[in-house]
């Protein structure tokens, strides 16, 4: 009796909320917005060339220069295009994860060694250029979705199969995201029940890494299987590995694709921007 | 008219080049790499303008022989192969596959990988702009239009339902105007009505664009109600071709191949002498059989089945007011079960049917508390699923997955067999797997990876997972969806077998032969809740039921319903035993 009643508040001390595989259901929704620039954005609406050449610039630009008035510029110029661009809770939760963990880092290397503040100057440095281009690329990527992105690359004479794969690779997302998942809850239930958390939850982290070595091996030979009849499919339907879409597919692909003005101006202003910074960052340190 | 003779006397030209869509003389073909010869000494002449049904057993030949003529061999699969193969008089040894691909669609078995583009429309304008066809947009939007799925453009191909996908596919193909359409296994992955749709549209793209069809297909019934010709494949060669009807009346030739005739022939072939000794041709419809045995109709009422009134039982599940939901993609949460409450009991075999996204999954997830219910109560064994982990719950729910591939997680049949027992430690680890093995029939195939073998032992493998957890409520998902028939009656047969060990079982399915052979409780779903509670042999008696839920019951119950049997029979001989004459009715 007495056990019963003990089993029976255990039961309702331990509440699932129902969060934990919410919450991978959440990330594979929001990959799939992000993968499909569901959101919109002041990028979205522009030419692929003109939203690559946008990222070009904003790319290459940190690594012209070491000035950190320039850097921090560009920062925040990056920052607010990625937050116009819509890029997502997920996408920023991660990049700021990512930041914070390096001032974290940085913090503890201040700690450690003491006194010296000329590495810390360079370290900041390159985290700020990876974070500029980090910015970049997610303002860039969430906003072009796979048939945009595709058309792009291959009106800037990208070869065919490079567009081919990067669509292809947005089909699949879904479909290993699904199958990922069923692979995990097939370890979840058939494999070794959790003994606990652990110190720190060490076991807890090793199973995770072990159940995800485990499922590569099920998830690509079943992708593998999949492709074969997309391999052929390939070919009755007139896209082959070797020769790629023939020249006039070519020309009929990018038949749609319109550069207007407004895309111009992106670019023009984006270069100004830039050159700006430069200009900015000569100014206030004459003496570097 | 009934040899094979027969036919080519008869035979259409087309009117405009007046050729044959397909001729082939003397084909034969090896795999690169194959010891034996997959098509040995093909002889095959398709008109213009028919719809070909192309049967034969597993290993027949059929789907090469289908690759032949898109020129897929031997242009991309290029083995040894000697004859010619003629489309619309011109030979496929000296073009490539892209240039037949203009004049032959294809259609794969696996159509969903056959879909390359993020969207529907872009993937139906794939084809035509990579030939550079200037009218690309045109051709697509005509494809969409003629299989009605224009509403269907703008979505992206990973949302779309198996059918869904299939007319995509099936657009893809159409968008390059093609004269002959290639259509492997259309009915494999669909549920019965869906399966109907897809022949309606073949139908109408064969009689009012004069496309000529070529459809590999299993199931007599589908082959006897749409196809005008079919060819027997049996050991890489044609063994004849000919008109549908006299076609299926070589039952015996179609048993060898593993097709069963259609119910109706079975039942009529049983009841009518003249038809069986092939004087009379078999009916091929519903219809027509219940005319034909008119005459049999006996007021005869069939015991009701005896059934342990459920309070009696325990109870192995219940679900409380349980509603659940997905996140969109667009935002908000989806419902998909919506306040349902069920309860399971000991000793019970389930099925749950109704329309793709009726939420028979879902159901199922929820069951096996993959899923916590966002709101509402579920009870397993005792257990609130909110109060223990998946995977606690697991050692008394086992839930298999519609794909078998994603149940194999080791590299061997033995190893994914032992994984629940030596994940738990449990002492007797090698007695359990070897037993399940052996019980299964798999002690010969334990070291093979599950992902080389065939269906009906991929299904047998998942089972024997299943049997190997021990669980008290065991939940399948679409266990027999892309099985030959032949498999599809042994996974029956092994789940009848189970329930003397499993305590109850839930399948999901559309398969209503499934429901009809094995299930004593079918719950029927729709748009999230239970629209129907019964036993098979009523719901297959309620035409309203089976409109909502768009099921389509089984020949042999159609055919009871319109002799005006009750309740109806569930299976050929208990029909046949039902109407078959007797001298005197014993009391």
């Amino acid at each position: 009796m007495t056990a019963a009643v003990a089993d029976a508040t255990t039961e309702r001390d331990r509440k699932r909320k129902g969060r934990d595989r919410a919450s991978v259901e959440w990330v594979k929704v929001e990959l799939m917005r992000v993968a499909y620039a569901t959101r919109g954005g002041f990028l979205a609406r522009r030419d692929p060339r003109a939203v690559l050449g946008w990222y070009v610039l904003l790319a290459v630009g940190p690594w012209l220069t070491y000035s950190e008035p320039t850097l921090v510029i560009l920062g925040v110029v990056a920052l607010g295009s990625a937050l116009a661009a819509r890029i997502g809770p997920l996408l920023l939760g991660l990049f700021l994860f990512g930041l914070l963990g390096q001032v974290a880092y940085l913090g503890v290397m201040v700690f450690v060694f003491g006194g010296n503040t000329s590495a810390i100057e360079g370290l900041v440095e390159v985290s700020l250029k990876l974070a500029i281009i980090s910015l970049a690329s997610m303002a860039a990527f969430v906003s072009l979705d796979p048939e945009k992105l595709s058309d792009g690359l291959a009106a800037l004479r990208a070869p065919a199969v490079i567009g081919f794969g990067v669509s292809y690779a947005y089909r699949m997302i879904p479909l290993l995201i699904d199958e990922l998942q069923t692979i995990i809850d097939g370890h979840r239930l058939r494999g070794a029940p959790p003994a606990g958390h652990g110190l720190l939850g060490w076991r807890t982290m090793r199973r995770i890494g072990a159940v995800a070595v485990q499922s590569f091996y099920p998830l690509f030979l079943n992708t593998a299987k999949r492709t074969r009849t997309t391999v052929e499919a390939l070919e009755t339907r007139g896209f082959t590995l070797t020769g790629g879409a023939n020249p006039a597919g070519r020309r009929l692909r990018l038949a749609a694709l319109r550069f207007t003005w407004a895309d111009g101006l992106l670019l023009v202003a984006t270069l100004a921007v830039v050159v700006v910074a430069f200009w900015a960052g000569a100014a206030l340190a004459p003496h570097r | 008219m009934t040899t094979p003779a027969a036919i080519d006397d008869q035979r259409v030209s087309d009117p405009v080049t007046g050729l044959p869509a397909i001729e082939i003389r003397n084909l034969r073909f090896r795999y690169p790499g194959a010891e034996a010869e997959s098509l040995r000494g093909v002889d095959l002449t398709i008109d213009s303008g028919d719809f070909v049904a192309v049967v034969g057993g597993n290993g027949s030949g059929k789907t090469t022989l289908c690759k032949t003529f898109n020129g897929l061999i031997p242009h991309f699969w290029n083995g040894d192969i000697s004859g010619t193969v003629r489309i619309q008089g011109r030979p496929t040894a000296d073009r490539t596959v892209g240039e037949i691909a203009n004049q032959v669609g294809y259609v794969f078995q696996d159509f969903g990988n056959q879909l390359v583009r993020p969207r529907v429309r872009d993937d139906v304008a794939f084809a035509p702009i990579n030939f550079g066809h200037p009218d690309w947009a045109q051709r697509a939007d005509a494809a969409l239009a003629s299989l009605d799925i224009p509403h269907l453009a703008g979505h992206y191909t990973w949302q779309l339902s198996g059918g869904q996908q299939h007319l995509t596919a099936l657009a893809g193909a159409l968008a390059l105007a093609p004269t002959i359409l290639v259509v492997d296994e259309p009915a494999a992955e669909v549920d019965p009505q869906r399966a109907t749709a897809i022949y309606e549209h073949l139908t109408r793209l064969n009689t009012e664009l004069g496309i000529t069809v070529i459809v590999i297909e299993h199931h007599a019934e589908l082959v006897a109600r749409y196809a005008r010709s079919v060819v027997l494949m049996a050991d890489g060669a044609v063994r004849w071709h000919l008109p549908v009807a006299d076609a299926l009346s070589r039952t015996e030739d179609l048993e060898a191949a593993d097709i069963p005739a259609p119910q109706v022939v079975a039942v009529t072939r049983a009841l009518v002498p003249a038809v069986a000794a092939g004087h009379r041709p078999a009916p091929l419809t519903v219809a027509a059989a219940a005319e034909l045995l008119g005459g049999h109709r006996t007021d005869r009422v069939a015991p009701p089945p005896i059934r342990p009134a459920r309070h009696t039982r325990d109870l192995v599940a219940e679900l409380d007011a349980v509603t659940h939901g997905y996140i969109a993609v667009g935002g908000g949460r989806s419902t998909v079960i919506d306040g349902l409450s069920l309860r399971l009991y000991d000793g019970e075999r389930v099925a749950l049917v109704g329309t793709n996204g009726a939420g028979k999954s879902t159901l199922l997830s929820v069951l096996a508390g993959l899923a916590v219910p966002s709101a509402g109560r579920v009870v397993v064994d005792g257990h609130d699923t909110r109060s223990m982990t998946a995977a606690e719950l697991a050692t008394s729910v086992c839930y298999l997955v519609q794909r078998p591939e994603e149940m194999f997680l080791q590299d061997s049949i033995r190893g994914d067999v032992a994984m629940f027992p030596a994940g738990r430690q449990l002492p007797d680890t090698e007695d359990i797997v070897d037993q399940v093995l052996a019980r299964m029939n798999l002690t010969d195939l334990q070291d093979r990876d599950g992902r080389m073998l065939s269906g009906g032992q991929q299904r047998r493998a998942t089972l024997a997972v299943a049997l190997a957890m021990r669980p008290r409520l065991l939940l399948l998902d679409e266990p027999t969806s892309s099985l030959d028939l032949r498999s599809r009656d042994d996974v029956i047969g092994l789940l009848t077998a189970l329930s003397g060990q499993i305590r109850c079982t839930v399948v999901a399915t559309h398969d209503m032969h499934l429901v009809a052979e094995w299930a004593d409780r079918v719950v029927v779903l729709d748009q999230g809740t239970i629209i129907a509670d019964t036993d098979p042999a009523t719901l297959f008696a309620d035409p309203q039921t089976l409109r909502r839920a768009r099921l389509v019951p089984p020949q042999v119950a159609q055919l009871g319903d319109a002799l005006g049997l009750s309740p109806v029979p569930l299976s050929v001989p208990e029909l046949v035993d039902r109407l078959r004459p007797t001298s005197k009715d014993t009391p």
